[in-house]
C-alpha cells in the first residue's frame, strides 16, 4: 500500500474503450499512487491489455479521462501521444527491434530523451550491467532466449524516466522456471522505486505475489479493487474466488450470530444477508486435520512440498492443502477442522460494484 | 506410389511446357547472334525500345511501392477497424485487365473523355509514356500493396511500433528509426516485382504507346513478330525476348532473396495496431477513398458509358445512350472468340488445379521443394518470351491451333494457381494428417478425409484465379493466335487499333463483368476471413 492516498501517478476516471461495435472496457475507475504496483487480474478477453494499451496511448478513449502524474493525457476528444506520456511498457511479446542488438535497444529510449549516441550506449550499458545481462549486450534478438529477451525489455522500459510502468503479461509465454526468475527481477527493480507500475496478468500467484493492491477485470469491467490478502480472503463472489486461487464452496447455515458448516461452527466475517442456507468459500489452506467435521477422503495428489487431499463431507466436496507428504488414505473417514470461511455473495466487501 | 506419380507427372509438365520452349529459344537465340553477326544484335539494341522500357518500368516501381506503402499503412495503421471495403477496392486492378484499364483510362481522362466532359479535366500526353507509367502504377498497385501489408504484419508488427513510441519516439521518429529500417527489404523486393511486371506488361503500352510512336520491348516484339514478315524482324524478337526474360528471372531471384519468410501472415487475436490519433485515420482513410475511386472505378465508368454512347464524341449522357454497340459485340464473328476464350480459359483452369494437386502430393522431401521453386519461377518468364519459345518449340506441328494456345496459358499460369494451392497446403498443420493415421485411416484415406476437403477451397481458388487470368490474357494470344483461334482478349485489341471504341468498349466491358463477378465476392470473402481471425 506504499503510497496510496500520497500522490497518485495514475488516475483512471469512467474509462471506456471501443473497439469498433465492442466495448473492451467499461466505465473503469482507477487510481495507482507513487511507487504502488498494481495487478490487473482477468481471464483472457477481460480488457487487461486494452486498459493497458489506453494508459500508454496506443487506443483512443470512447469515454472518461486518464491522468498520468498531475497531467490529462487522454480524454473522450483529446489524446496525447504515447511518446509523450512518460510511459515505460514492458511488452508480452517483447517486442524487440529485430534490427537493433541489445544495448542499443536499451539506448532507445535515452536517445530519444536527447542523449548522444555514445553516452547512451554507456549509460545503457551500466544499466545492463546492474541488471545481470551485460553479457548480452551485442546479441540481436534472434540469438536471445525468452527469458533473455524479456529481460532487455525490463531493461528498455526502465531506461525510460517514466512516471509508470505498464508490464503486459509479462511472463506469459516463459517456462516456469524462467517466469520465477523475471518475476524476482521485476520485484528487485520495483523495490523502492518512486515511478507505478501496472501489472496485467492472468497468473494469480503473480498478481498475489507482486502487487500491492489487485484489480479484478471481467468483460472489461472492475469488480473487485483489494490488496492481495483481501481478494483472497474475501472475494466478491464465486467468480471473483475462483478467479484468485484455488476454491471450494461448501453449504453452511448462518444463524444471525454464527457460520456452522454440518452443524460445526466456522470463524467467518459475519455477512449482511438474512439468516439461512448460504455458499461458504473454503481455500485448501483453510482446512486442518483432526476436528469434528467428519469427512472422507476420496482423492489424495501428492504435489512436492505440498499434498491436497479431497474430502466429501456432508455439505459438500473440500480440499486440504496440507503440507509434506499424504496424511490419509483415499477411502479414509476422520474428522477435520474449517479453520476459516467467507460467505459468498451476501458479504460486506469493500469495492464490489459488479455480481 | 502417389508421390512416385504425382513427381512424374510435375517433372513432365514442367520439362514440357517451360524446359523444351527455352531451350528451342536459347538455342536459336545463339544461332542469332552467331549466324547474323553484330549487326542484328545492334538494330535491337540500339532500339529506342529497351531504353524506354527500362524508365517506364522504374518510374512505375517508384510510383507503385511509394502508393503502396501509403496505401498500407492507412488500412493496417492509421485506420484498420473499417478498412474493410477499402482493402477490397485497392486489390480491384488485379482483376481488370491492362489493355482493359488503359482503355478506360483514355475514356476517363483522354481529350473528350468523361473527365473532360464534367469539369474539363483531361490528361494531355495521355498517349505515350506518360499514360502508359500512370496505367501501369495502377495495375502494379495491389502487387505493392499485399507486399507491404504483409510485411507490415509479419517483420514490423504494431507492437515494434508501439514499442519504439512508448519510449520516446515520435511518430515520425518510429518511423525511422523502426518502421522503414524493418521495411527496407519489402520495398526494395515489391520495387524489384514491380519492375517484372512493368517491363512484362504488353496490353497498357499497346494501346497507349503504340498510337504515339512510343515503342517498349513487348510492343516491338509484337509488331516485330505479328505484323512483320521480315527474318531480321524475327531474329530481333527473338533476341528481346532473351533479353526480356534475362532481366525479368534475374530480378525476381533477387525479389525472393529479399522476401523470404514473409509469405506467411500470421495474426493474433487483437485488432490490428492502431497508433495514431483516430481523426489523422479518418482523414487518411478518405483520402485513400479518393485516389483508389478515381484510379481504378473511374475509368470503369468511363469505359460503360463509352459502350453505352453512339459515338465518339457524344457526350455519355442518357439522351445519346444505345444497346446497339452490345448487340453489335454480340454478333457471330465475336461470340466465336468468346466460346474459344471461355474453353480455354476452362481448360487452363482444370489442368492447374489437377497439377497444384499433383505438387501438393509430393511438397515433401527435396524433389518437392525444388518443384515448387521452378513452378513459381514459370511465372516470371515473361508472356511474350515464352509465347515465342512455346512457337519455336511446338510451332511447327500445333501452329493456328487452339492446343498451342492452351499450352502457353498454362505454362504461364500454372505459377498462379500453383501459389494458392501451395499457400493452403502449407497452412494445413501436419497433426491433423498424423491424427487421422494416428485414428487408424490409411494414407490414401487421411488425403481423402482429412487433407482434400481442407485443400478444396484453395484448389477451386486457384482455379478461379487462373480462369480470370486466361480469360483476359492479351499477350501470349496475340503472338499465337491464327486464323480461326482469336481469343475475346485479341478480338477487342484489334478493334481498338482500327479505331472502333464504341464495339471495343463493349467487348471489354462484356470480358470484364464475369472477372468482377467471379473475383468481388473472392476478395470480399477473404476481408471477412482475414477479419474475423
Amino acid at each position: 500500500m506504499a503510497g496510496r492516498g500520497v500522490t497518485s501517478s495514475v488516475v483512471l476516471r469512467q474509462v471506456s474503450v471501443d473497439y469498433g461495435s465492442v466495448r473492451a472496457l467499461q466505465g473503469v475507475d482507477l487510481e495507482v499512487g507513487q511507487g504502488e504496483t498494481l495487478a490487473l487480474l482477468g481471464p483472457s478477453g477481460s480488457g487487461k491489455t486494452t486498459l493497458i494499451h489506453a494508459v500508454a496511448g496506443f487506443v483512443p478513449l470512447t469515454e472518461g479521462e486518464i491522468i498520468i502524474d498531475g497531467n490529462t493525457v487522454a480524454t473522450a476528444t483529446r489524446s496525447e501521444p504515447p511518446d509523450r506520456r512518460r510511459v515505460g511498457v514492458v511488452f508480452q511479446n517483447y517486442a524487440l527491434w529485430p534490427h537493433l542488438d541489445a544495448v542499443d535497444t536499451v539506448a532507445y529510449p535515452l536517445r530519444r530523451a536527447g542523449m548522444g549516441k555514445a553516452e547512451a550506449r554507456a549509460e545503457a550499458a551500466r544499466l545492463m550491467d546492474r541488471l545481470g545481462i551485460g553479457p548480452l549486450k551485442k546479441r540481436r534478438p534472434s540469438q536471445l532466449s525468452g527469458g533473455q529477451q524479456q529481460r532487455v525489455g525490463l531493461a528498455r522500459a526502465l531506461a525510460r524516466r517514466a512516471a509508470v510502468y505498464l508490464l503486459d503479461e509479462p511472463t506469459a509465454h516463459l517456462d516456469a522456471e524462467v517466469r520465477a526468475a523475471v518475476q524476482a527481477e521485476i520485484a528487485r527493480v520495483r523495490t523502492g522505486a518512486r515511478a507505478a507500475a501496472i501489472h496485467a496478468t492472468h497468473d494469480a500467484a503473480e498478481a498475489l505475489a507482486l502487487a500491492d493492491r489487485v484489480v479484478l477485470l471481467r468483460a472489461g469491467a472492475v469488480v473487485q479493487v483489494g490488496t492481495p490478502r483481501e481478494v483472497y480472503e474475501r472475494p466478491a463472489d464465486l467468480w471473483a474466488a475462483r478467479l484468485t486461487g484455488p476454491a471450494s464452496v461448501v453449504t453452511a447455515v448462518w444463524d444471525g450470530s454464527a457460520v456452522a458448516v454440518a452443524g460445526v461452527p466456522v470463524p467467518a466475517p459475519s455477512p449482511t444477508t438474512p439468516a439461512g442456507e448460504v455458499e461458504l468459500l473454503v481455500r485448501p489452506d483453510w482446512v486442518l486435520p483432526g476436528g469434528r467435521l467428519e469427512g472422507e477422503v476420496t482423492d489424495v495428489f501428492y504435489r512436492g512440498t505440498h499434498t491436497d487431499h479431497h474430502l466429501r463431507t456432508a455439505a459438500g466436496s473440500l480440499v486440504a492443502r496440507l503440507a509434506g507428504p499424504p496424511r490419509a488414505e483415499p477411502g479414509s473417514t476422520g474428522g477435520w477442522t474449517l479453520q476459516r470461511g467467507w460467505v459468498l455473495g451476501g458479504s460486506a466487501t469493500p469495492d464490489s460494484t459488479d455480481s | 506410389m502417389a508421390r512416385w506419380f504425382g513427381s512424374a507427372a510435375v517433372l513432365v509438365a514442367l520439362v514440357g511446357l517451360v524446359g523444351i520452349p527455352l531451350y528451342h529459344l536459347g538455342r536459336v537465340g545463339t544461332e542469332e547472334l552467331t549466324g547474323i553477326g553484330p549487326g542484328t544484335l545492334e538494330r535491337a539494341v540500339a532500339g529506342s525500345a529497351i531504353f524506354n522500357t527500362a524508365w517506364t518500368g522504374l518510374a512505375v516501381a517508384v510510383i507503385a511501392v511509394a502508393v503502396g506503402v501509403w496505401l498500407a499503412f492507412v488500412t493496417e495503421r492509421w485506420h484498420p477497424m473499417r478498412s474493410g471495403w477499402l482493402r477490397v477496392a485497392i486489390m480491384l486492378p488485379i482483376v481488370v485487365p491492362g489493355f482493359v484499364s488503359a482503355m478506360g483510362f483514355v475514356g476517363a481522362f483522354g481529350t473528350g473523355g468523361l473527365g473532360d466532359d464534367l469539369v474539363g479535366f483531361a490528361i494531355p500526353g495521355i498517349f505515350g509514356p506518360l499514360g502508359i507509367v500512370m496505367v501501369l502504377s495502377i495495375e502494379a498497385m495491389p502487387l505493392a500493396y499485399l507486399i507491404v501489408v504483409a510485411a507490415l504484419r509479419t517483420r514490423a508488427e504494431p507492437d515494434l511500433e508501439r514499442a519504439a513510441r512508448v519510449h520516446g519516439a515520435s511518430g515520425r521518429v518510429a518511423a525511422t528509426t523502426v518502421v522503414l529500417p524493418l521495411l527496407a527489404p519489402a520495398l526494395l523486393g515489391s520495387a524489384a516485382l514491380v519492375f517484372v511486371a512493368s517491363i512484362n506488361a504488353f496490353g497498357a503500352p499497346a494501346v497507349l504507346g503504340t498510337p504515339a510512336g512510343f515503342a517498349t520491348v513487348t510492343t516491338r516484339i509484337y509488331q516485330d513478330l505479328a505484323r512483320s514478315a521480315r527474318p531480321e524482324a524475327f531474329s530481333r524478337a527473338v533476341l528481346l525476348a532473351l533479353l526480356l526474360v534475362a532481366v525479368a528471372l534475374l530480378f525476381v531471384l533477387v525479389a525472393e532473396r529479399l522476401l523470404t519468410g514473409m509469405g506467411t501472415i500470421t495474426r493474433t487475436a487483437e485488432p490490428p495496431g492502431q497508433v495514431i490519433h483516430r481523426c489523422r485515420g479518418r482523414r487518411a482513410a478518405f483520402v485513400a477513398w479518393v485516389v483508389v475511386l478515381v484510379a481504378t472505378v473511374l475509368p470503369l465508368v468511363a469505359l460503360v458509358l463509352t459502350s453505352l454512347t453512339r459515338a465518339v464524341g457524344l457526350a455519355p449522357v442518357p439522351a445519346n445512350w444505345t444497346t446497339a454497340n452490345f448487340a453489335e459485340a454480340l454478333q457471330g464473328r465475336f461470340a466465336g472468340a468468346l466460346g474459344r476464350s471461355v474453353v480455354l480459359s476452362v481448360a487452363a483452369a482444370v489442368v492447374v488445379m489437377a497439377l497444384g494437386a499433383a505438387v501438393t502430393a509430393i511438397r515433401h522431401g527435396r524433389f518437392g521443394r525444388l518443384s515448387r521453386t521452378a513452378v513459381l519461377l514459370t511465372f516470371a518468364v515473361p508472356g511474350s518470351t515464352l509465347a515465342i519459345a512455346i512457337l519455336l518449340a511446338y510451332g511447327a506441328s500445333l501452329r493456328g491451333t487452339l492446343a498451342l494456345i492452351l499450352v502457353a496459358y498454362v505454362a504461364k499460369l500454372w505459377g498462379v494457381g500453383h501459389r494458392i494451392i501451395e499457400g493452403s497446403a502449407a497452412a494445413i498443420p501436419p497433426d491433423l494428417y498424423r491424427a487421422a493415421r494416428a485414428g487408424g485411416a490409411s494414407g490414401w484415406t487421411a488425403t481423402r478425409t482429412v487433407t482434400a476437403p481442407l485443400l478444396a477451397p484453395a484448389i477451386l481458388g486457384g482455379g478461379l484465379l487462373v480462369f480470370s487470368f486466361a480469360f483476359h490474357e492479351l499477350t501470349m494470344s496475340s503472338l499465337l493466335y491464327g486464323p480461326g483461334t482469336d481469343t475475346l482478349a485479341v478480338v477487342v485489341l484489334n478493334l481498338q487499333q482500327l479505331g472502333d471504341v464504341p464495339v471495343s468498349a463493349a467487348l471489354a466491358v462484356l470480358l470484364t463483368v464475369p472477372l468482377l463477378v467471379v473475383a468481388i465476392p473472392l476478395l470480399v470473402g477473404r476481408r471477412r476471413w482475414r477479419g474475423g481471425a
